[in-house]
């Protein structure tokens, strides 16, 4: 007996009609809890096949409020949160946060203190970058690379445990300088660990520049041009790996930066190699910058102001002299109140332009507390990279623009 | 907002004041190039400049914001490229009218120079946005619309950015929003919010 | 017969939720899920210095029923609550949570209109972690407490199910609280 074939009109299927025809297309929910989004993103997807024909990434999974906060407690009050924005690089966070309000009451840290806090920013950067490294590459299928990075990272969590207690979030910033003496032991750490890593980034270099299966998920991928870069707002290693030279320790220096000798690395292709050679070569440039900082760094003086009324007095004289004593008191009860006005101060962050916006209306209180993150800023570039990328490429994008969900979200 | 007299510190020594690092142009507005650009091409739109902190800061006319923005992006003699940054104030607390200025950053890669460009408008006042001019205002634009409920008129795809969807209760970094909100959690399947332990420590 | 000797060699007489807690104990695989600031410190607890995977049996896994631990590493906010919750009822009995830093224990830093003041509200939490964030020593702690729990989970006594897990829980944090006072 033999095999009854069902009859009916068979369905043409031309090339145009794959294209159009809308069932073809399938959403895809990447996230929020997805370990490669790096923390609470989600991406809607729309695919083709393996290709994304639209991609919608859906944030504020992490949203709470630190402007708010920022609006309804002092000035010296709110630099704990800033820690927990950008969470991996939390001494950068302080250190805008502070420039802006020391810009905004006028004062300077004297020249010890800057040279720290130079020190502490880069250490801050290596960090974020090897936490970026570690876990890019182990999206892309590089575990062991991830071993590595936090290994190295470790040493730079002591050098903040040692110097203010915290590994973490490290608060360590404070108006006028460092209220706390710098532990004896810390500037041969930091010399140390300026020894030892170049070796290690050689080590990291050998294992991925030449590594095929990283070439080939990373060269071509997820290529921005020029004129988008600009016109998309990115900043940081984004813009850098297009090729324009932004830096914002070169082009508006802060701190002592324009003392120090570095070179911005900067791409040509715009895709994720370049992205991360760019970063590769930025950590030399701060292991660089570090030392020349220890160098350069006078091993006494002041740490901190101690005749600005915007400064919390130092700890000895309050339990000594009465006008201390009384400064003090005001200092922490009532806060200092800057003088009316606004000022945007921009840093350098590991991912790019970390800008504080503070309105004062002349009350201890900010009036408004504005963040510019790097990272919720280039990630508008997603989409504009995912159109027509393979569905595996979302990961590697997603690890290019190094994000931080406390810093997008805020 | 006038220069108050600074007190204290070092960088009170004579001659030098921290803040002048020239990154912002020409310290008075009568000199600055975009400032005096800006008042010939458009003398109506043009409020005031004030600089504060060696920061320039561009008031005009919200409905030719966008206009005053392309021509500070495209004129070759000023080329502000980069948005820098798009937000809002809330200022209720300091003046009547009109409400919320709208704030944007600009920075000229080639120049390296920043200015700041400041327009004034009222709740519900359509804001023209930068959409057409910087790609990287999208969400920009989408959070001030989630945090202050600005509309802003040309704006591709304005929804909520950081908050639900179906979030209802209002907007919350103006300024009669409280900190804590309007309501606490519940969870779905719930009548009332689970009881908060936390209580006893929250300030008035 | 002469079997005798055999099995007083080879058998060991105990209950079936010994081995079985002790099995849970020691192979706790928990639901790879950071939310916020915590979660960097749980990975460097899981990373070489500090190897919290390998030394304690356990093993991060990506999807939640393959997990029987969560750990809520982070702040918890009004939009990410609903998936929190599914993520718990989506593993499979018998599963425990633990809380990790201020912010899942209470709200931490965070008293605003965004965020859930504390994951308890949302799930049941078998161990809190304090700190801000804790330091992978402090998580530790936790686990090896949580440990202890699972040592005394009764599964035959109980009912299986959500509805009666989340009651003993209850019970038992009531243990908890009595032995410790109300707390603070």
């Amino acid at each position: 007996m033999s095999l009854e074939i069902t009859q009916g009109t068979p369905v043409e299927i031309s090339e145009e009609r794959a294209l159009t025809d809308s069932r073809r297309q399938m959403v895809l929910n990447m996230g929020p809890q997805h370990p490669s989004t790096h923390g609470v993103m989600r991406v809607v997807l729309t695919l083709e096949g393996e290709t994304i024909v639209d991609c919608d990434p859906v944030l504020g999974y992490l949203h709470r409020g630190v402007e708010k906060l920022g609006e309804t407690h002092r000035y010296s009050q709110f630099v704990p949160w800033t820690d927990r924005t950008d969470y991996v690089a939390a001494p950068s966070n302080n250190l805008g946060y502070i420039l802006a309000v020391e810009k905004l009451c006028g004062i300077e840290a004297p020249e010890r203190a800057t040279y720290w806090r130079m020190v502490m920013g880069e250490l801050a950067r290596l960090a974020s970058h090897l936490v970026w490294l570690g876990t890019h590459a182990l999206d892309i299928g590089a575990l062991s690379m991830s071993l590595y990075c936090f290994r190295e990272r470790e040493l730079i969590l002591d050098i903040f445990e040692t110097f203010c207690g915290a590994r973490l979030t490290t608060n360590m910033m404070e108006m006028g300088g460092f209220s706390r003496p710098i532990p004896e032991q810390l500037p041969g750490m930091v010399r140390d660990f300026c020894n030892v890593f170049p070796k290690m980034q050689a080590e990291y270099e050998t294992l991925l520049s030449s590594n095929p299966i990283w070439l080939s998920r990373t060269r071509g991928v997820g290529v921005i041009e020029p004129e988008a870069a600009i016109s998309y707002s990115l900043t940081g290693a984004c813009l850098r790996g297009s090729g324009i030279n932004y830096d914002v320790r070169k082009a508006t220096p802060y701190l002592y930066y324009d003392r120090m000798e570095f070179e911005v690395p900067l791409g040509t292709r715009g895709d994720v190699y370049d992205r991360y050679l760019v970063r590769m070569e930025e950590m030399r440039q701060s292991i660089s910058i570090i030392e020349q900082c220890m160098d350069q760094m006078p091993t006494d003086g002041p740490l901190a102001l101690t005749e600005s009324p915007y400064v919390i007095p130092e700890h000895d004289n309050v339990m000594k002299t009465a006008e201390d004593m009384q400064r003090h008191f005001i200092w922490v009860i009532k806060g200092f109140s800057p003088p009316k006005g606004e000022v945007y101060q921009a840093i350098e962050h590991s991912k790019g332009e970390l800008g504080y916006y503070l309105v004062s209306d002349g009350t201890p209180i900010p009036y408004r507390v504005r963040l510019r993150t790097p990272d919720f800023v280039n990630l508008q570039s997603l989409p504009y990279m995912a159109q027509g990328a393979a569905l595996a490429d979302v990961v590697a994008l997603i690890g290019t623009i190094d994000i931080v969900l406390g810093s997008v979200d805020r | 907002m006038a220069e108050e007299e600074h007190t204290g510190g070092p960088a009170d020594s004579p001659g030098r004041r921290i803040w002048d690092t020239g990154y912002w142009g020409p310290t008075v507005p009568e000199e600055h190039p975009a400032i005096q650009a800006v008042r010939e091409k458009f003398p109506e739109a043009y409020v005031d400049a004030v600089n504060f902190r060696d920061e320039m800061t561009l008031r005009v006319e919200l409905p030719a914001l966008r206009e005053v923005v392309g021509f500070l992006r495209d004129d070759p003699s000023l080329r502000y490229n980069l948005l820098s940054d798009l937000t809002a104030v809330d200022m209720l607390r300091l003046r009547d009218n009109p409400r919320f200025d709208v704030v944007v950053q600009l920075y000229s890669i080639p120049r390296r120079q920043r200015l700041r460009v400041k327009a004034g408008f009222n709740d519900g006042d359509p804001v023209p946005s930068m959409v057409p001019l910087y790609q990287g205002a999208n969400w920009l634009e989408r959070e001030a619309y989630d945090m202050f409920g600005i509309v802003f008129e040309g704006h591709p795809d304005l929804r909520r950015m950081l908050l639900p969807d179906d979030w209802d209760e209002g907007h919350p970094l103006r300024k009669d929003y409280p900190l804590r909100g309007y309501r606490e959690y519940v969870q779905p399947g719930f009548e009332n919010p689970a009881p908060r332990v936390r209580s006893r420590f929250r300030r008035p | 017969m002469g079997i005798e000797d055999r099995f007083e060699k080879s058998i060991l007489t105990t209950s079936v939720d010994s081995v079985f807690n002790w099995a849970r104990r020691s192979s706790l695989w928990w639901l790879q899920f950071g939310l916020a600031c915590c979660a960097i410190e749980m990975i460097s607890a899981a990373m070489p210095r500090y190897d919290l995977a390998e030394r304690f049996g356990m093993l991060y896994r990506a999807s939640p029923r393959q997990a029987d631990l969560m750990i809520v590493s982070g702040t918890v906010t009004k939009k990410m609550a609903p998936v929190v919750r599914q993520l718990y009822d989506q593993m499979s009995e018998p599963k425990w949570v633990v809380s990790m830093g201020s912010c899942a224990n209470i709200g931490g830093p965070f008293d605003t209109y965004a965020v859930v003041q504390g994951v308890d509200q949302v799930i049941p939490v078998d161990v809190y972690v304090p700190g801000c964030p804790p330091v992978p020593e402090a998580l530790y702690f936790g686990i090896l407490e949580l440990q202890n729990k699972v040592i005394k989970y009764d599964t035959i006594a109980k009912k299986q199910g959500p509805d009666e897990a989340e009651a003993y829980r209850e019970e038992s944090r009531a243990e908890a609280q009595a032995e410790l006072g109300p707390r603070r």
